[in-house]
């Protein structure tokens, strides 16, 4: 069927006025707009803009404005989305460190944990293991007021074949009436399949003003 | 086909995302964390000081320059205290107790730290003495200097610099 051209003059008006502006009256997205973000603008700015054309009374700003904030919360949706993945993926490459330096079928690990410390302040603490030493650590009064407040500390994580080991600890510090004090403990421990938590304790001991130092399993 | 890596594959990359071998600190570094004991008792942590501008300097008891350099450092430390200044200063004595009578017998306002093992010394890379290394608030080695003069002033500027650097 052929449409003359008087048919298409009464018929493109009516066109435009039913289907609103076309895409490329649009004006394009600003600079650094993500891609995503632009089709939905476009579209929440084709009726606000649509809307504006069929009624002058509304100004055109506003629309500009809506445009812009619809733009804003998908960009920082975005980047609140980024910001959870990097720290996602932060803490799956954690996770995969420690299982790769230290497996559990050889991983062990000793904490160290402190009652109220009326009867020693403590200065440090060096550990053996197999007569080896494997760790000096110096305490400054901040950590030492945290052990006291009922911090856990892990002191040592390092990795044993399956078999028989000891575990030496030496704890220095000032003992009762500010005296030097040094003490130690130890303990001899299987270790087996599946990574051996160790635990240093030292807790004050009122019946004999003394501190007192064990090594134990933790659980 | 991919192929699994292997065991030495594993290794290879290990190795490679494991951080550079040690070299000394250098600018622009992350300033290698430490806890030393100071000679008025107690032990200082560097990285408790995260936050502040931190000025290290390694010193001995026979470096004559040293002392003239830790009086100027006490005055220093005296004046921007309160703007965030903290001072350590690191002897690499072997003998403690002659590092610790020239403490006695030279008193500053900040802490002096022993470094018997050096391991602190190598880790920042000193062989010559007086060294001063500032440290930023984030706990980067912005400034390294080496030797003293009296008239040499541009290690305050510097201070001032990294003071005026809010975290």
């Amino acid at each position: 069927m052929r449409i003359g051209r008087s048919t298409w003059m009464l018929l493109l008006p009516l066109a435009l006025l039913l289907g609103g502006q076309p895409a490329w009256a649009d004006e394009p997205p600003a600079a650094g707009a993500p891609a995503a973000a632009a089709p939905a603008a476009a579209a929440s700015a084709a009726t606000p803009a649509a809307a504006a054309a069929a009624n002058p009374a509304t100004p055109a700003p506003e629309a500009a404005d809506n445009a812009g904030e619809a733009s804003t919360r998908a960009l920082d949706e975005q980047i609140q989305d980024v910001k959870r993945q990097v720290v996602d993926l932060n803490k799956d490459l954690f996770v995969l460190e420690e299982e790769l330096l230290f497996p559990a079928n050889t991983q062990v690990a000793v904490f160290v944990s402190m009652d109220v410390g009326d009867f020693f302040a403590l200065d440090s603490v060096t550990l053996k293991v197999d007569n080896r030493e494997v760790s000096n650590y110096l305490y400054t009064p901040r950590e030492v007021t945290a052990l006291a407040k009922g911090g856990v500390q892990r002191l040592y994580v390092g990795n044993l074949r399956a078999g028989s080991h000891e575990l030496v600890a030496l704890f220095s510090g000032k003992g009762p009436k500010d005296r030097d004090y040094r003490r130690g403990a130890s303990i001899k421990f299987e270790k087996g399949i599946g990574a051996k938590y160790l635990e240093l304790k030292i807790t004050d001991r009122a019946r004999r003003q003394q501190p007192e130092f064990e090594i134990k399993d933790w659980e | 086909m991919i192929r699994c890596p292997g065991r030495w594959g594993v290794f290879a990359l290990l190795i490679l995302l494991l951080p550079p071998l040690a070299g000394a600190a250098a600018v622009g570094d992350m300033a290698p964390d430490f806890a030393l004991p100071a000679t008025a008792g107690g032990n200082v942590r560097l990285s408790e000081h995260r936050g502040e501008v931190v000025v290290l300097s390694f010193w001995s008891s026979r470096c004559a320059v040293c002392a003239r350099q830790l009086a100027a450092l006490s005055d220093l430390q005296t004046t921007y205290r309160s703007a965030g200044l903290i001072t350590l200063a690191v002897s690499v004595d072997d003998d403690l107790l002659r590092a610790k009578q020239f403490a006695a017998t030279h008193p500053a306002r900040f802490p002096l730290l022993l470094d018997r093992l050096k391991g602190v010394s190598r880790a920042y890379g000193i062989d010559r003495l007086p060294t001063t290394v500032l440290i930023d608030r984030r706990g980067r080695v912005r400034f390294l200097q080496t030797d003293y003069h009296g008239s040499d002033n541009s290690y305050i500027a510097r201070v001032r610099e990294l003071l005026d650097d809010p975290l």
